[in-house]
């Protein structure tokens, strides 16, 4: 290695100083809100004076909160059935298609990631509006998938690509149909792809709140939605709490995709 | 009697490129057929296309004397070996082995009897639960050949399996090929772009070059009687001294050296000598060397002596073109008093050579 972490005498301090400063910098406040959650102070002190669950309590008696949470997951859920699928589909025709335009149509599928998602939610929202989707469902779902599909198309791309269709044919010369043989062999092959792309677009839509301002009604309301919606009324360390059961579910989705890799690999 | 396996007149072509030009052959049931030839030769696609993976723009494939052409790859029932390892890397080797069988609703039993009847005739016992990643690609090669041949496949095609294997891996594992071959009397069309492989493994050699097949025979037919240039020059080792065509006669040809020599009666095969001028096959091993200048064909000095082993190659310098070489067994007479320089004339059984033309055919455009 060219830097060697130990032999770097007094700089190994600066470095170390650094990288502890940067993880602060990305978590401090995250842990903020999540020690605000469980601050006494209804007005948001810091550092709380005592600490309580009660918060929490109220969240989770709160019908309306506990409604918005399950919009949310169940939202993210359908957004990852269909992200998964059709992210799969369209991945064998980028991988395994020999047609025109196909790196073309490939940079197509990503640009949802670099639009500006305020540009697409009133897009959207002027769309659905004619056709009358706003308010519903169908109408969180699509948006969300927009958003989702191109990490899911990301993951599964990558996957089908470091995957050797030889073992797909050789399937097939076994006497397993395509269809079979993709069943049964290319997908138990591909599984961390499908893993990540299912991980992945499930936190998009779950966390996401621009389409979801523009897609919610007053009966129908995301987590985010929720959250970003009691925020203008009122102060509330329910909020807090809400945010840090957003941000656990977030992590502990991220910490089982690692756990997956990791033994993937091993 | 119809034969086994019949390929007329296959040709394949993408875009603007012939990859298989026409391709004529017929293999008998249990034969061990070798299709030899450089990378880009049509060997391949051949394969592919007796696999069902690629269709023929023309041509057909009759299986008994029926077209497998519009039968689609699964329902083939054909085996193959593929040049990349191909197990299932997630199911254990004996599910591996089990899945074509598992497709065609074995049972339970005869499955279990199957998967063990075949790991015993790759010598793999008690392999069974490993996975794949936890075997050597030797020992992946064979399960794939076990898995392969587990539903009594008609024909097995093999595409270059051993190519990922070093040298001495690559010929244990030729042996079993051949044993097994010989045990399940399963037709075998196997490709490779090894001479040596192709020469002991197979019964009979297809040799392929830019999209055709150019001859078919055994690997001494191959050696002895070359019909081009090219398969000349992919069998053994040669020497192809250009000569000019005094005349010819009937498949005998006789041929003026540049050195002024002129030899007769060089075999032809019936050859065309469009421009007056002739390739002549010196093969290396079938010229004799004698110490000191004599009234032979060829006379000439030593320019390099390479020890090789089990024989020694010894380049002359003679009045042709080109340095001529030759292989001397270990132990030949007249090893012991070379040295670079020393004059030296060479010999050769006329008989043993071929004239070819200069070049065997018009480069494809």
């Amino acid at each position: 290695m060219l830097l060697n972490f130990n032999s770097l005498g007094i700089w190994k301090w600066a470095l170390l100083t650094i990288t502890v400063l940067t993880a602060a910098f990305l978590l401090m406040p995250i842990l903020f809100i999540a020690a605000l959650s469980f601050g006494s102070s209804q007005w948001l002190i810091f550092p709380p004076p005592s600490w309580t669950l009660k918060w929490y309590g109220a969240l989770l008696s709160d019908p309306r909160w506990l409604e918005a949470a399950w919009t949310s997951f169940r939202i993210a859920l359908i957004v990852t059935f269909f992200s998964v699928l059709i992210g799969l589909v369209a991945s064998f025709g980028l991988v395994r298609g020999r047609f025109m335009g196909r790196s073309t149509l490939r940079a197509l599928f990503m640009t949802p990631m670099i639009l500006p998602v305020v540009v697409l939610a009133v897009a959207l929202y002027a769309f659905f509006l004619r056709i009358g989707l706003n308010g519903t469902t169908t109408g969180f779902v699509i948006a969300h998938l927009i958003v989702a599909l191109p990490f899911s198309i990301l993951a599964l791309t990558g996957a089908l690509e470091g995957f050797d269709k030889s073992i797909e044919d050789a399937a097939v010369l076994c006497g397993a149909s395509p269809l079979r043989a993709k069943l049964q062999i290319t997908l138990p092959c591909i599984s961390h792809g499908l893993f990540s792309a299912a991980i992945f677009s499930f936190l998009t839509s779950w966390d996401e709140v621009v389409l979801a301002i523009f897609m919610a009604s007053p009966t129908l309301q995301t987590l985010p939605v929720k959250i970003w919606a009691t925020l203008r009324q009122d102060l509330t360390p329910v909020i807090a709490a809400a945010s840090t059961l957003l941000i656990i579910v977030t992590v502990l989705l991220m910490l089982i995709a690692a756990a997956v890799k990791k033994g993937l690999k091993a | 009697m119809t034969p086994f396996l019949q390929i007329t007149g296959i040709a394949k072509q993408y875009g603007p490129v012939m990859a298989v030009k026409d391709v004529n052959l017929t293999v008998d049931h249990g034969e061990f057929m070798t299709f030899l030839g450089p990378s880009g030769s049509g060997k391949s696609t051949t394969l592919y296309i007796l696999a069902g993976f690629e269709q023929p723009t023309r041509g057909d494939i009759l299986l008994n004397g029926k077209t497998i052409l519009d039968t689609p790859s699964h329902k083939r029932n054909i085996g193959m070996v593929f040049q990349r390892y191909t197990l299932f890397p997630h199911l254990s080797v004996g599910e591996n082995i089990a899945f074509p069988l598992k497709v065609r609703g074995w049972s339970k039993a005869a499955i279990t009897e199957r998967v063990r009847q075949m790991l015993s005739l790759v010598r793999l016992e008690g392999f069974e639960d490993r996975k794949p990643v936890a075997m050597s690609g030797g020992q992946q090669q064979r399960v794939a050949l076990a898995r392969a041949l587990a539903y009594d496949p008609p024909v097995l095609l093999m595409d270059e399996p051993l190519s990922a294997l070093d040298k001495k891996l690559r010929e244990e594992i030729q042996h079993e090929i051949r044993r097994i071959h010989q045990q399940t009397e399963v037709t075998i069309l196997y490709v490779t772009h090894d001479q040596e492989e192709a020469l002991r493994l197979s019964d009979r050699i297809a040799v392929f070059s830019k999209g055709v097949i150019d001859q078919i025979g055994t690997g001494q037919q191959l050696y002895n009687d070359p019909s081009t240039r090219f398969v000349a020059e992919f069998i053994g080792d040669s020497n192809f001294i250009d000569t000019d065509v005094v005349s010819v006669n009937g498949r005998f040809a006789r041929l003026a050296l540049a050195n002024g020599a002129v030899i007769d009666g060089v075999p032809t095969h019936g050859t065309d000598f469009r421009q007056g001028r002739a390739s002549l096959l010196l093969r290396p091993e079938r010229i004799d060397l004698r110490l000191g200048k004599s009234e032979g064909v060829l006379p000439g000095a030593v320019r390099e002596i390479t020890f090789l082993g089990n024989h020694v190659q010894v380049s002359v310098d003679t009045q042709l073109a080109a340095p001529v070489d030759v292989r001397l067994p270990f132990g030949h007479a007249a090893l012991g008093g070379l040295a670079p320089g020393l004059d030296v004339s060479l010999d050769f059984k006329i008989a043993e050579t071929h004239a070819f033309q200069l070049e065997d055919r018009v480069p494809a455009s």
